[in-house]
């Protein structure tokens, strides 16, 4: 099999790829945004949507339309619980209390996950079952169903920082939140919003995430999520779209020349997002599309 | 650089032809009384924790000699996370690079244990210096890039597989030893750790006390105030992170020749993890903290298991405690967060002195800023 045959079904799957980590790209923005938080527990949402939607619709049997909904609900009750148990406790403390604080509640979801779905894998039910041949690539008609929420949910959340007040307030914070809570935005309220809203997005993204989840999916979801936020830059909506495009094309297209051309076996697919990362960091700390410097002094 | 930093802050006075003063025995003793009284503790530890290993069903000398290698790697950590303020969510890798390297060199070249430990910390602090340009990143993002170095090795690590075997990792690795004697007993084995950790311990905490050691201190609270005081920031947390790799190489060694057989699932992200539960539980800027950490760390899972059988009636909740220990760690971990961020030991240490005097406030302290 030549590579260049293939080109087509590894471009189809890397966008199928990089719109799951479009969507937990944009909760790790939305969080730092308003918070100045990274959420390591980000993944964690994402294994919550998806086990959550195997629970509701696989195991009690409710019907998709309402099963997903209340997945996502259930997702945003978790994030809701998180900030107020432990982000809004933590609201002063410095930089890398948070980070390990944010690590303990990944670690603690993870294992709360392991204990209620303890298998390696649960088939999520997929939205239409199917697939469809384009030429040169097959894809499952549930990628249909990815692109389009995806579409719809960065257009959703474009719309909410644009034109609503709730999204302008958030907007606000990211800017300077000493100064948005001067102007009357009730920044803590504005923190609260931020989870609840990333941890719907990562619910989404693991739910559409099929045909498996499990609860060991958070983290290398909350990594390649986080490297698509940082290589579009972090904190803007269309760089995780970009960010999370790019990096779903590579993780496709480059362990599928290495293994094709050369040889080398698939399993370094999974250092590709960390690779990207590290370079990224280093050789363009803003992004893509970031503007400015970020931290220098 | 460890020796001569501590020393040259001693020098004062030497030059100027004043008599040598008489060693003060007394005070010397006074000042590493925590090194002695540790020292004398884990020396004598066979003896009363042999015959108790059996009525309380937990292996503990054999569960001591791993905390050693942890509490080495974890110290190491402490002193870059710690002191010097820099995240490191990859220090496992150093830890799996030691552990293959002196593996490797002693099964597949036939190296002598004793000189695949050096080597091990050798080729750690070689990747130490390759990664070194991560420390130009602060905060989440040098978090994230150090966690994202820890996959890169892990997934390395698993699919180089005509160097590491892979998945089936390397088996029937050679016992510890000195120049010629082969250690195999599990108190021998106990005793060779610790000797080595005692000594990490024993520099590390002239280290932090040293010139260097306030100017990772310094460089934590304000890189641009310890820069205009004269610390060289970059090269001063360059040389820590290579310490700290150094010192995970040569956990990494003592693990892989302990264990007797590595492959790459044992150094993954989750390993990094831990060791920071550990420095972060045990205490930030504290080298004895970490020690406790490790300790606690290590024993909590042989704890739990040992419990149902100290009942005699086992309840089945508990029969799968492993699922459980990641939830009791997590919450450990977002309960220290929020309630003692400088960490159990350090807390516990300020709370007692809170009681004595009303300006030092443990749960309001700010561990890091």
């Amino acid at each position: 099999m030549d590579f260049l045959g293939n080109c087509p079904q590894y471009i189809a799957n890397g966008l199928a790829n990089g719109c799951i980590y479009i969507l937990v790209a944009m909760g790790f923005n939305i969080v730092f945004n308003s918070t100045g938080i990274i959420n390591f527990a980000q993944g964690e949402f994402c294994m919550f949507g998806g086990l959550l939607a195997y629970t509701l619709a696989a195991s009690l049997g409710l019907p998709l339309p309402l099963a997903i909904p209340l997945a996502l609900a259930s997702t945003a009750i978790i994030g809701a619980a998180m900030e107020r148990l432990l982000v809004y406790p933590l609201r002063r403390a410095g930089a890398l209390v948070a980070i390990i604080a944010t690590i303990g509640a990944s670690i603690f979801f993870k294992s709360l996950g392991r204990v209620l779905w303890p298998k390696e894998a649960y088939k999520v039910p997929e939205f239409t079952a199917g697939n469809i041949s384009l030429p040169g690539a097959t894809v499952s008609r549930q990628f249909l169903w990815v692109f389009g929420l995806t579409i719809l949910s960065v257009t959703a959340v474009y719309l909410f920082f644009n034109h609503t007040k709730a999204g302008k307030a958030m907007r606000a914070c990211s800017v300077n939140r000493f100064a948005a809570s001067l102007v009357g935005i009730n920044v803590m309220r504005m923190s609260l919003y931020s989870f609840v809203l990333a941890a719907a997005l990562g619910g989404l993204a693991g739910l559409i995430n099929a045909p498996y989840a499990s609860y060991s999916m958070g983290l290398f979801l909350g990594v390649k999520g986080f490297t698509s936020a940082v290589v579009g830059g972090l904190g803007n909506t269309f760089g995780a779209v970009t960010g999370g495009i790019v990096l779903g094309l590579l993780e496709e297209l480059i362990p599928g020349f290495l293994t094709v051309v050369l040889g080398v076996s698939t399993g370094y697919k999974d250092a590709v997002a960390a690779i990207l990362l590290i370079a990224v960091l280093l050789l363009r700390p803003q992004g893509i599309l970031g503007r400015g410097v970020v931290e220098k002094v | 650089m460890i020796a001569s930093n501590g020393g040259s802050g001693k020098k004062r006075g030497g030059s100027y032809g004043s008599p040598p003063r008489r060693p003060d025995w007394m005070g010397m003793l006074r000042r590493n009384a925590l090194l002695l009284g540790f020292t004398v503790f884990i020396m004598v530890m066979p003896a009363w924790a042999v015959p108790l290993s059996k009525p309380l069903s937990i292996p503990i000398i054999l569960t001591m000699r791993l905390v050693g290698v942890y509490a080495i790697v974890a110290v190491g950590l402490n002193l870059l996370m710690g002191y010097a303020g820099q995240v490191s969510l990859g220090q496992g890798a150093f830890f799996g690079i030691g552990a293959y390297t002196s593996a490797l060199l002693t099964t597949k070249v036939g190296f002598p244990v004793w000189l695949g430990i050096p080597c091990a910390i050798l080729v750690a602090m070689l990747f130490g210096v390759l990664l070194a340009p991560v420390l130009r990143l602060k905060g989440h993002y040098l978090a994230m890039a150090t966690l994202a170095m820890g996959i890169v090795v892990f997934v390395f690590l698993r699919e180089m597989t005509w160097l590491t075997g892979g998945n089936d990792g390397v088996r029937n690795i050679p016992h510890l030893s000195v120049p010629f004697l082969e250690i195999t007993s599990t108190r021998g084995e106990f005793y060779y750790v610790w000797i080595v950790a005692i000594i990490v311990l024993a520099l590390c905490s002239r280290l932090v006390d040293s010139r260097v050691g306030r100017a990772m201190r310094a460089l934590h609270q304000s890189e641009v105030a310890a820069e205009a005081m004269g610390v060289p920031v970059s090269a001063v947390k360059k040389r820590v992170f290579i310490l700290s790799a150094a010192l995970g190489g040569l956990a990494g060694g003592l693990f892989a020749h302990l264990q007797r057989f590595i492959d790459p699932n044992q150094f993954s992200i989750l390993l990094s993890i831990s060791l920071v539960t550990m420095v972060v539980i045990g205490g930030m800027e504290s080298v004895w903290g970490s020690v406790f950490g490790a300790g606690l760390i290590t024993f909590l899972p042989k704890l739990v298991e040992a419990l149902p059988r100290w009942l005699g009636e086992v309840p089945d909740w508990l029969e799968r405690y492993s699922n459980y220990e990641g939830m009791i760690l997590g919450v450990i971990i977002m309960l220290t967060m929020v309630f003692m961020p400088s960490g159990i030991t350090k807390g516990m240490v300020d709370l007692v002195r809170w009681r004595r005097s009303s300006f030092v406030n443990p749960f309001r302290r700010k561990a890091v800023d």
